[in-house]
């Protein structure tokens, strides 16, 4: 047992590392395989080759990889956009929960229903509507990835701003602290953990409402809008459909990183 | 002992000040908010009558609702199969593939990373390729939640299968228990929690994850092709009437699976 423990545990990063290289090249090469063996037409598998082509084309515009990182980063300013807004909101509400319980009774059912509920259905009506009203395009979305941020945040940073130790705040008490020195040095650092795990939801939830908040007709910019071209080219130009979808990929992924990248910074007191 | 408890359910004091304080504390404000926000609502779109398609009155959607009762009902249910079935697919194979890699210490500890960091993914972007491979109608979009399901579901299965603790194992062992005895007796029933726990969170996801998947493409008598279409239209109203439909399914997905959580675990849902 011992033994078995000790060799999963000392080089458990290099193991991941090669796993993961190892993973990688089995899927390149169940990829091509699977294509040959199969005979899948190129609609529908392109060649690995083909998706490094269409990233490669040029364009009017430059280089085709340059148009969908312009698009990848305006898609991700929306998105950002809103995660602050609704993780600014979200962490205000939730302190107002704490200080106020009326309010926490009746607005929390509500925002708890919201996780069960799929409220995303509401993008278009949102895009259609504030287009409608001559704002500029990229507001519909980042209110789009405002409210998609905005119902989590509430909920664990009410969950995490109530999770002080008793004790801990009754020797805050006895040192007659202010209740804004209670939030501050007790409160906000207690709720932080919560925080963090609702944000890495919401950090992929905005760049997907953003994306989804980019496909009725109209939009003209963002990496949405490039997916929708890439599904109606896909006979003509293989490769391009996969490229967008990669771009969105990456951009989900560097949201949830920063955000885990930045929990770690915040609470390495916690880890230890 | 027996003679009190009958005592405390029978004594009707106590008994409906037990309710009426459960009444005052979390049935009241939530009702009383839903009724002045509706009020609000409606007397704001009265007075300021701003265009329909940008915020119909509570009663036009309410109208809007009824008179497209059985229409909004179909697609609803249409839309509800193809979030069941992804549902099914996506959590049994999920199930399937924890069993396998929860075998393996190794296994786990190097593939769950890369299985939480899925999450990241904006799974949804995919829809134009599973359009490709499964056709524009309903294969797509289980496809699609079937993904969305698979991830969460495995994490949560892999980390409930290998709670139980070497010495539980190694008590099992020495009453001559064999692996299958292991797994029914000791490790499926310490998953259990968690698996509801991935069920609780894919009911909701497979409700997104088919409207959005319908977003990029379908037949109209799916929600989210009908609210997409409805809202490029201006027929917001009828949007509004979908919405609801959509809440109501999802809430109903999602009481289904903890109705089915207390029935197989009271113990579990108990000791919460």
């Amino acid at each position: 047992m011992r033994d078995a423990s000790l060799v999963a545990r000392i080089p458990t990063q290099w193991l991941r590392w090669g796993v993961a290289l190892l993973l990688i090249a089995l899927a390149l090469f169940l990829w091509e395989g699977s294509k040959t063996f199969f005979n899948l037409p190129d609609y529908k598998l392109p060649h690995l080759a083909q998706i490094g082509e269409a990233f490669v084309r040029p364009t009017p515009q430059g280089p085709v990889w340059r148009v969908l990182l312009q698009d990848t980063l305006y898609t991700g300013l929306e998105a950002f956009l809103g995660f602050v807004l609704g993780g600014i909101s979200g962490f205000l509400l939730a302190a107002l929960f704490v200080h106020w319980k009326p309010a926490e009774r009746g607005l929390m059912p509500y925002v708890v229903a919201s996780q069960a509920v799929p409220i995303i259905a509401l993008a278009p009506m949102i895009v259609v509507g504030v287009g409608r009203l001559g704002a500029p395009p990229w507001l519909s979305k980042a209110i789009i990835a405002t409210y998609l941020t905005f119902f989590p945040v509430t909920i664990n940073a009410t969950r995490g701003l109530k999770s002080v130790d008793r004790d801990a705040l009754w020797l805050m008490h006895s040192y007659a602290a202010t209740r804004q020195q209670i939030f501050r040095k007790l409160r906000v650092p207690a709720s932080l953990p919560y925080l963090f795990t609702a944000l890495k939801i919401s950090a992929t939830a905005s760049v997907i409402g953003a994306i989804i908040g980019e496909l009725p007709v109209g939009s003209k910019r963002g990496i949405g809008v490039q997916i929708v071209v890439g599904s109606q080219y896909n006979t003509f130009n293989p490769g391009f459909l996969w490229a967008t979808i990669i771009m969105a990929a990456l951009l989900g992924m560097l949201f949830y990183g920063v955000v885990a990248l930045v929990e770690r910074r915040a609470l390495h007191w916690k880890q230890e | 002992m027996v003679n009190s408890e009958w005592l405390t359910g029978m004594t009707r004091g106590s008994a409906g000040n037990v309710d009426s304080r459960r009444w005052q504390a979390s049935i009241l404000p939530p009702l009383l908010v839903f009724v002045v926000v509706l009020a609000v609502w409606e007397l704001g779109v009265r007075i300021f009558q701003p265009p329909t398609f940008l915020l119909p009155a509570p009663s036009e959607i309410s109208r809007t609702f009824f008179a497209n009762f059985t229409e909004l009902w179909t697609y609803g249910f249409n839309t509800f199969r193809e979030a069941v079935a992804g549902f099914a697919l996506g959590c049994g194979l999920g199930i399937l593939v924890a069993i396998v890699v929860a075998r393996s210490e190794v296994l786990s500890s190097v593939l769950l990373p890369f299985a939480v960091a899925s999450n990241s993914v904006p799974i949804v972007a995919m829809a134009p390729l599973a359009i490709v491979w499964f056709g524009i109608d309903e294969g797509s979009k289980i496809a699609i939640v079937a993904v969305m399901c698979f991830f969460p579901t495995m994490v949560s299965m892999v980390r409930g299968l290998r709670t139980p603790s070497p010495a539980q194992v190694s008590l099992m062992r020495s009453y001559a228990a064999n692996e299958w005895q292991i797994f029914r007796k000791l490790r499926w029933p310490a998953a259990m929690p968690f698996l509801f726990n991935a069920f609780k969170i894919c009911a909701t996801l497979s409700m997104i994850g088919a409207i959005v998947a319908e977003f990029f493409g379908g037949s109209v008598k799916f929600l989210g092709v009908y609210i997409k279409t409805e809202a490029n239209i201006l027929r917001t109203q009828n949007a509004w009437a979908a919405i609801i439909v959509a809440c109501i399914l999802g809430l109903s997905f999602y009481f289904a699976i903890v109705l089915l959580e207390r029935k197989l675990m009271p113990w579990f849902t108990e000791e919460n």
